[in-house]
């Protein structure tokens, strides 16, 4: 949708706000009521005010909003109903069958004229929002009619009764009191919505003003997540970016670029052509993903898209210690072509490869594949899947079927239990988690499986049943032993076990083998068997029993065996093919999903389709024109294993940054400079780039136009709010290398992508990118344009037919700790970054999070003379770095854990080649180290050793 | 011993197989092997076996007698 510069008056509010939510519940009758003589039918318990929304009857409002329930406070809404007495705030009051509504008596018109001469009685005449036509408090007024103050009306802000100075602590909003109508919103919001509760009213009647807890938003437990400064009516919470670039004039519904929660959002553009700016992101209410809500990274840390670190040419160099030469794409693409070609005639057709990213759109994804398979002639095509989430792929494709999580995000609305393994949501998906936060309040049981004490163990009004501190590596032992209590003492389904899968009796006679008890592995898990056979208990007998589950799944060296063994836990307790129940990969990148379901594996087609199946490979080399190779190709490792031994001597990356994500970095590095041609195509120069011979500049989300796939196999649509800011998008730039090497791939646009991939892969044979704007976004499969998506997965049956129950023996890593290396390292992420940092690192998000720091356990801490933010020296068996450390509790004894956004600390520099048996994702999570106070070098020298790629602030 | 990440990564295959009667391993062993490694490391494997590399697993040994010339030309069922 675009708007033009005469709607103005919609910008801030494009989506019609029905004042408070829908009701939900299918199973509500309807009632009739008639409003100002208009006769609407609703569900039973919708407000009278969204009734009134509905019938086109707008009713004055001010603290109400649809994204918060109703709070009755602010006296605009009143309306007269026939037959009962005074006159009830429109918001709280229930509709009933045979209710007549007015809303437009002299006496509520009086009365809210009255009521908003008090409110403007404390508001400056100099509101800035008022001036930028960004205020609902000055819109209302003249809705109502209040022209006049009676009480007289402040001209400037320090008039104001209480004034204070404006709070811009913030990096991306201000909190300008004097503004402020105190009507709760903001703090709703932080509350109902984020689950965060950082901000209150303190105070008392006229005295009554929004806190920050009594200090200023930075310090105080705000997240940054925009959804107060959304909720605002007034501008008294505004984003700086509204006040620097004034009121946007235009908007573009498109996809968040950060993780796989895949948030819509309405971008808010001033201008047009070269000089279009983003105002500002405001997340969509109709995005299925996130409803209206947003995070510190969507809602504000796009501007590393505009930074100065962006290359916008094509640039080439002869080595890799000579300086970049800016070329024209022409001259760079035939440099790649005739590289990969001479390469490919010199080593044969498997020399080269390509690896595609995550955070590029399935259209792009689609075609660095086809190239690879088409044009290279060979299968050497991988996607940063491989290191996260190809477990989850492979479990849940041998146990399910398909290689994708089972629910949509609302389903967790019904869970009754969460058993939440391996993951952070708080910190790396963070709508996710506001929404499981108030499934949480409402009820539901909560089970924290991992040896980190992270925020959801205790947060406000939210506090884990049990957090069991599983110890890194014995997953595969925890999870049997939740499975053998249940087995063990009954509480299986075995109803469900008997008629939905096979191998039933294998299955059953292995997880009771005592070796699988709780007290058996304790040893080995590090929980008390008591607590584990209780949340064991919690999990088998609770009604609708979810699993949720990260990283600390599937990085590690039985990764693939513990996401059968997840699903060997929902398969026997019956909790899946329902709302409320499943098995859900939290995934890391916004299009990990959409990058493996596009072909990006080396064993695949597109749509999990295995190269060796002639009917499939058929589809493909009629279409494409070429034979095709029925042979797996070479993952990411075996890549970097074979340039060594160099067979393998041309790479294409297409953004991901593998110097810094893929681990032992000493490796990954070897591997690159043994390459003869490089090609990285990238926003920035990034780690990689410093190996690469050739760079093309890549475009960001607000560039591109294709299709994001989220975590709930949503098919979301990216949009362009402006060009393509380096001359080409980059699908055009994979098909002309294509072309330049004889191999004629072209399309006319974006769409026609999509168009061959649901021609060619069933489960998108009902996607369109004309089908995805009309209905918003679906969720695979859509076998067909009939099929509006499928939110809940294996209902009734499983895509495989019958689940399999998979014996899932539990096999100790190699990587142990020992006396040279005590400490098991362990890995993850934290809220204001993204990944290795690319994009965030040229935010303001630095303000929470300037640099990687160790945090390790008071007692480790102690032995070793290691104080809060001494830099310590972290070594393991294949490299050392070093970092500032963090004394904390939340991890045990004995491990240790960092972020790796940041390139200075290069956390990969110490994670080892060891790998998930199956898929050979990286296990990042188990690395045995060393912990010590480092020798007298500063941070300019850690920096300065690492030489980290041009990055700025 | 070579450490060959080759032998590493088929080690890591073998132990998971290693609580199956061995025929049904080493068949186990071979099929992943076939679904998901290239020709290259598949070849590359044979050739530590006739070197008698000791760091391979005796199971991964017995499967590497199993491999097939070709991926299986069916889709294939890889599992433990």
């Amino acid at each position: 949708m675009t708007l033009m510069d005469d709607d103005l008056q919609s910008i801030w509010s494009p989506e019609l706000d029905f004042g408070t939510p829908a009701i939900r519940d299918a199973d509500a009758v309807q009632v009739s009521v008639t409003i100002d003589g208009r006769e609407v039918s609703v569900p039973a318990g919708t407000s009278v005010l969204r009734a009134a929304t509905e019938a086109g009857v707008p009713i004055p409002k001010l603290c109400a909003t649809d994204s918060l329930n109703a709070f009755g406070s602010c006296r605009m809404c009143l309306v007269e109903v026939d037959g009962a007495r005074g006159v009830p705030a429109s918001c709280t009051t229930p509709c009933s069958d045979g209710m007549v509504v007015n809303t437009q008596t002299e006496t509520v018109r009086e009365l809210r004229r009255n009521v908003m001469e008090l409110y403007l009685s404390d508001h400056p005449e100099d509101c800035d929002g008022c001036a930028r036509g960004n205020c609902e408090l000055q819109a209302m007024a003249a809705t109502v009619g209040s022209a006049e103050v009676r009480y007289g009306r402040p001209e400037s802000r320090i008039e104001v009764a209480h004034p204070k100075p404006i709070d811009e602590s913030n990096p991306y909003f201000a909190f300008d009191a004097s503004s402020c109508i105190v009507c709760s919103r903001c703090v709703r919001a932080c509350g109902d919505i984020q689950g965060t509760f950082a901000l209150t009213v303190q105070g008392r009647g006229f005295d009554s003003a929004i806190s920050a807890g009594g200090t200023d938003f930075l310090s105080s437990e705000c997240v940054s997540c925009g959804a107060c400064v959304q909720a605002c009516p007034t501008s008294a919470l505004q984003e700086h970016s509204v006040v620097e670039l004034g009121m946007p004039t235009r908007s573009v519904e498109t996809t968040c670029a950060y993780c796989g929660v895949g948030c819509s959002f309405r971008a808010e553009v001033r201008g047009e052509g070269d000089d279009a700016k983003v105002v500002r992101m405001i997340p969509s209410k109709n995005g299925g993903a996130n409803e209206g809500h947003s995070c510190v990274k969507g809602r504000f840390a796009y501007g590393y898209a505009a930074h100065r670190d962006r290359q916008l040419s094509p640039m080439v160099r002869d080595s890799i210690d000579d300086e970049w030469r800016k070329v024209s794409w022409d001259v760079a693409i035939a440099r790649v072509a005739a590289g990969f070609q001479a390469l490919q005639a010199e080593h044969g057709l498997g020399a080269i490869g390509g690896i595609s990213s995550s955070r590029c759109t399935n259209e792009e994804v689609y075609v660095v594949q086809k190239l690879v398979r088409a044009a290279f002639g060979n299968n050497n095509i991988d996607t940063c899947a491989r290191v996260c989430h190809s477990p989850t792929g492979y479990g849940l494709k041998q146990t399910f079927g398909t290689s994708a999580g089972t629910q949509d995000f609302r389903s967790v609305e019904q869970a009754d239990v969460i058993l939440l393994i391996g993951a952070n949501p708080t910190d790396a998906h963070p709508v996710f988690a506001s929404r499981m936060k108030k499934r949480l309040r409402a009820g539901a049981q909560l089970i924290v499986a991992d040896p980190r004490q992270i925020d959801l163990v205790r947060s406000p009004h939210v506090e884990a049943a049990y957090h069991l501190p599983v110890l890194p590596g014995s997953n595969v032992a925890f999870v049997n032993a939740m499975a053998h209590v249940i087995v063990t003492e009954g509480l299986h389904d075995e109803e469900f076990v008997r008629e939905r899968c096979e191998d039933a009796d294998d299955y059953l006679a292995f997880i009771a083998d005592p070796v699988n008890s709780p007290e058996a592995t304790a040893e080995v898990t590090g929980i008390d068997p008591a607590q584990l056979r209780a949340a064991a208990r919690l999990y088998g007998t609770g009604a609708n029993a979810a699993i949720y589950y990260g990283l600390g799944v599937t990085e590690h060296s039985q990764g693939s065996t513990m996401v059968m063994g997840m699903a060997n836990l929902a398969m026997v307790t019956g909790n899946i093919g329902r709302e409320g129940v499943g098995v859900n990969p939290l995934r890391g990148q916004n299009n990990v999903q959409g990058s493996c379901d596009m072909g990006s594996f080396p064993h695949e087609f597109p749509g999990y389709r295995h190269v060796s199946q002639d009917d499939v490979r058929g589809i493909y080399e009629q279409l494409w024109g070429r034979t095709l190779d029925p042979e797996p190709g070479l993952r990411i490792p075996n890549m970097f294993d074979a340039a060594i031994a160099g067979t393998f001597r041309g790479l294409y990356v297409q953004g991901e940054d593998i110097a810094q994500s893929d681990p032992n970095t000493q490796h990954v590095e070897a591997a690159l400079r043994s390459m003869d041609l490089v090609v990285v195509q990238d926003l920035f120069l990034n780690e990689t780039a410093r190996f690469a011979h050739v760079f093309l500049p890549g475009t960001s989300f607000l560039e591109k136009d294709g299709t994001f796939t989220n975590a709930e196999r949503r098919i979301n649509r990216v949009r362009p709010v402006f060009g393509s800011k380096v001359g080409m998008d980059e699908w055009e730039i994979t098909c002309a290398i294509g072309r330049a090497m004889g191999y004629d791939m072209s399309y006319a646009a974006a769409s026609e992508i999509m168009d061959e991939i649901a021609a060619t892969t069933p489960t998108f044979s009902g996607v369109s990118f004309a089908r995805l704007d009309e209905l918003g976004s679906m969720q695979w499969p859509v076998f067909d344009t009939t099929s509006t998506g499928t939110p809940t997965m294996h209902i009734g049956e499983f895509v495989r037919g019958k689940g399999k129950l998979v014996e899932t023996v539990f096999v100790p890593t190699t990587e142990r700790s020992t006396r040279k290396f005590p400490l098991i390292l362990t890995t993850g992420r934290i809220l204001s970054q993204y990944n290795v940092g690319a994009q965030t690192r040229r935010t303001a998000n630095n303000t929470w999070h300037p640099e990687d720091v160790l945090e390790i356990h008071p007692a480790d801490a102690e032995v070793r003379g290691i104080s809060t933010g001494d830099l310590v020296d972290l070594s393991s068996r294949v490299g050392s770095t070093t970092l500032r450390a963090m004394v904390s509790e939340r991890m045990p004894a004995g491990v240790v854990y960092t972020t790796f956004h940041h390139p200075v600390t290069g956390a990969n520099v110490v994670t080892t080649e060891n790998s998930d048996w199956a898929t050979n994702c990286p296990e990042y999570k188990v690395t045995a180290v060393q912990v010590g106070v480092a020798n007298a070098r500063g941070d300019a020298a850690v920096a300065e050793a690492r030489e980290p790629a041009e990055t700025h602030a | 011993m070579t450490g060959s990440p080759d032998a590493r990564m088929g080690n890591d295959i073998a132990r998971q197989f290693a609580h199956l009667p061995t025929p049904e391993a080493a068949e186990g062993i071979a099929r992943h092997i076939e679904t998901f490694w290239p020709p290259s490391m598949r070849r590359s494997l044979e050739a530590l076996v006739a070197e008698q590399d000791d760091a391979l697993d005796p199971l991964l040994i017995e499967a590497a007698g199993r491999l097939a010339t070709h991926a299986a030309r069916t889709e294939p069922d890889a599992h433990p």
